[in-house]
C-alpha cells in the first residue's frame, strides 16, 4: 500500500478513536505510531544490538540504549516525585519468576530475532517470520499471565521502587551512575574494535525516550507491549469457553477482569501496540518491498517456539524489553536491573542457537 | 509471493480481531473517558501494565 492512502486509514481511525473511545485513546495512538515510525525507521533493535555486541563488539547499539534509559529517566523520575498519585512507576517485585523468565527471553529473543518492541515494528515491517511469531507471542503471554500465580508462590519480594525509597535526585543519580558503569563495563569488552556511537541509533535512542516520556504522561503508566498480548489471546481463550477468567488468580483480578471486558481500544497498552505496528506499516510503504530470506521447516519450528517462549517469559519476567528494561529501569524499578544481566546471560545462550539453526 | 499472501492475511485476521472485539465487548460510555493527560489530573492510573502482578 502507498503512504497516502495508509496515512488516510490512519487518520480515520484515530478520529474514531477520538469520537468512539477516548480523546486519551486517539493520543496513545499517535504516540504509539510515533514509537513504531522511530523503531522502524531507525531500526531501533534491543535485540540485534546485544547480539552484535556479543557477536561482532560493537558497543554501537548498547550504548544507544544506554541513551535512551538515561534520558527516559531524567524526565521520568522527576515526574514520578511530582505526580505521585497520578503517574505509576513499572514495579515489578523482584521473584524467582523474574530470574527465569528474563534468563529464557534473552535466549528467545535472539532465536526469534526480536523483542517485545522488536516484534510488533519487524510485523508491522512485513517480516514472515515475526508477523507469524505475533500471534504465538500473544498465546504464550495469556499462557504466562495465567500460571502467574504459581511462579509467584516459588519466591517473590515485594516491588522496589527506587523514586519512593530515595527520592527523585537520588533514585535519578544511582540510576545515571548503574547505567554509566553497564557503559563502561560495554566499551571495555568491545575493546573499540567498532565506532562507539551510531548517529541514526542516537537519535532514534532521543526520539523513543521522548515518546515514552509522553506515554507515561498521557497514560499515567510507562510504556508497556505484552500485557497487550497477553489481553488479545485472553479475550480469544474466554470467548470459546476455553478459559474462564473468573477462575484465574491473574484475570479475575479487577483492574483485569475489567480490561478483559471492556474494548481492546480503551486499553492502553494494546492501543500503542496497534500505533507502533501502524507506524511501522507506514515506514515500510514508502520503500520497496525488502526480499525476506527463504527459511527451511527446522527454522519455521524452532523460530515459533521461540516466540511462544517469549510471550510467556515475559509475563514471568514482568515484562519485556519495554515493560522490564526501558520502563522499569528508567522508573526506578529493581526488577528492571535484575532484568537486564539475566536476559543478557540468556542472550549469550540464545546467539548459539541462533548460529546452530543457521538463522 | 507467499510472502504477500502472508502479509495480507496477518493484517485481515488482525482487524478481524479488532472488529470482533468492538462488537463483543461491553460499549464504551465516553461520558466516563479518562483524563485527556493523566499527569496532573488528580486521577490514579488504572489499566494493567506488563510489570504488575495484578
Amino acid at each position: 500500500m502507498k503512504r497516502f492512502p495508509l496515512a488516510i486509514l490512519i487518520a480515520a481511525f484515530c478520529v474514531f478513536l477520538a469520537w468512539s473511545v477516548a480523546l486519551r485513546q486517539a493520543l496513545l495512538f499517535l504516540v504509539g505510531i510515533g514509537l513504531g515510525a522511530v523503531l522502524a525507521g531507525a531500526r531501533f533493535g534491543f535485540t540485534t544490538g546485544w547480539r552484535r555486541l556479543i557477536e561482532q563488539r560493537d558497543p554501537s547499539g548498547v550504548l544507544a540504549q544506554l541513551v535512551l534509559l538515561a534520558v527516559a529517566a531524567a524526565v521520568s523520575m522527576p515526574l514520578l516525585a511530582a505526580y505521585p498519585t497520578d503517574l505509576g512507576a513499572a514495579l515489578g517485585p523482584p521473584s524467582i519468576s523474574l530470574l527465569v523468565g528474563a534468563f529464557v527471553f534473552g535466549a528467545c529473543m535472539q532465536v526469534a530475532d526480536g523483542c517485545g518492541s522488536g516484534t510488533l515494528y519487524k510485523a508491522g515491517l512485513g517480516i514472515p517470520l515475526n508477523m507469524a511469531i505475533l500471534p504465538v507471542f500473544a498465546i504464550g503471554s495469556f499462557l504466562g499471565s495465567a500460571t502467574l500465580d504459581r511462579w509467584l508462590a516459588l519466591g517473590a519480594m515485594p516491588p522496589y521502587g527506587l523514586v519512593t525509597h530515595f527520592g527523585a535526585p537520588v533514585a535519578l543519580l544511582l540510576t545515571l551512575a548503574g547505567l554509566a558503569l553497564v557503559g563502561f563495563g560495554v566499551v571495555r569488552w568491545s575493546g573499540r574494535s567498532a565506532p562507539l556511537w551510531n548517529r541514526k541509533l542516537l537519535w532514534g535512542a532521543v526520539l523513543l525516550a521522548a515518546l515514552a516520556v509522553l506515554n507515561l504522561v498521557i497514560a499515567g503508566q510507562p510504556w508497556g507491549i505484552v500485557y497487550g498480548f497477553g489481553l488479545w489471546a485472553a479475550k480469544i481463550a474466554a470467548a470459546a469457553h476455553l478459559f474462564d477468567p473468573s477462575a484465574n488468580p491473574f484475570w479475575s483480578e479487577p483492574v483485569n477482569a475489567a480490561t478483559l471486558a471492556q474494548s481492546v481500544f480503551l486499553d492502553v497498552t494494546s492501543i500503542t501496540n496497534i500505533g507502533i505496528l501502524a507506524g511501522a506499516l507506514w515506514i515500510a510503504a514508502g520503500k520497496p518491498a525488502a526480499a525476506a530470506k527463504p527459511m527451511n521447516g527446522t527454522q519455521w519450528a524452532v523460530g515459533l517456539v521461540a516466540g511462544l517462549l517469549l510471550g510467556y517469559s515475559s509475563r514471568l519476567a514482568f515484562g519485556c524489553n519495554i515493560g522490564a528494561m526501558v520502563s522499569g529501569i528508567s522508573t526506578g524499578s529493581l526488577h528492571g536491573w535484575i532484568w537486564v544481566p539475566m536476559a543478557f546471560l540468556g542472550s549469550l545462550i540464545g546467539v548459539r542457537v541462533r548460529r546452530h539453526y543457521a538463522f | 509471493m507467499h510472502f504477500r499472501f502472508l502479509a495480507a492475511a496477518f493484517w485481515i485476521v488482525l482487524a478481524g480481531f479488532f472488529a470482533w472485539d468492538w462488537t463483543h465487548s461491553a460499549p464504551v460510555n465516553v461520558r466516563t473517558e479518562p483524563p485527556l493527560i493523566a499527569a496532573g489530573s488528580g486521577v490514579a492510573p488504572s489499566g494493567g501494565h506488563c510489570a504488575s502482578t495484578f
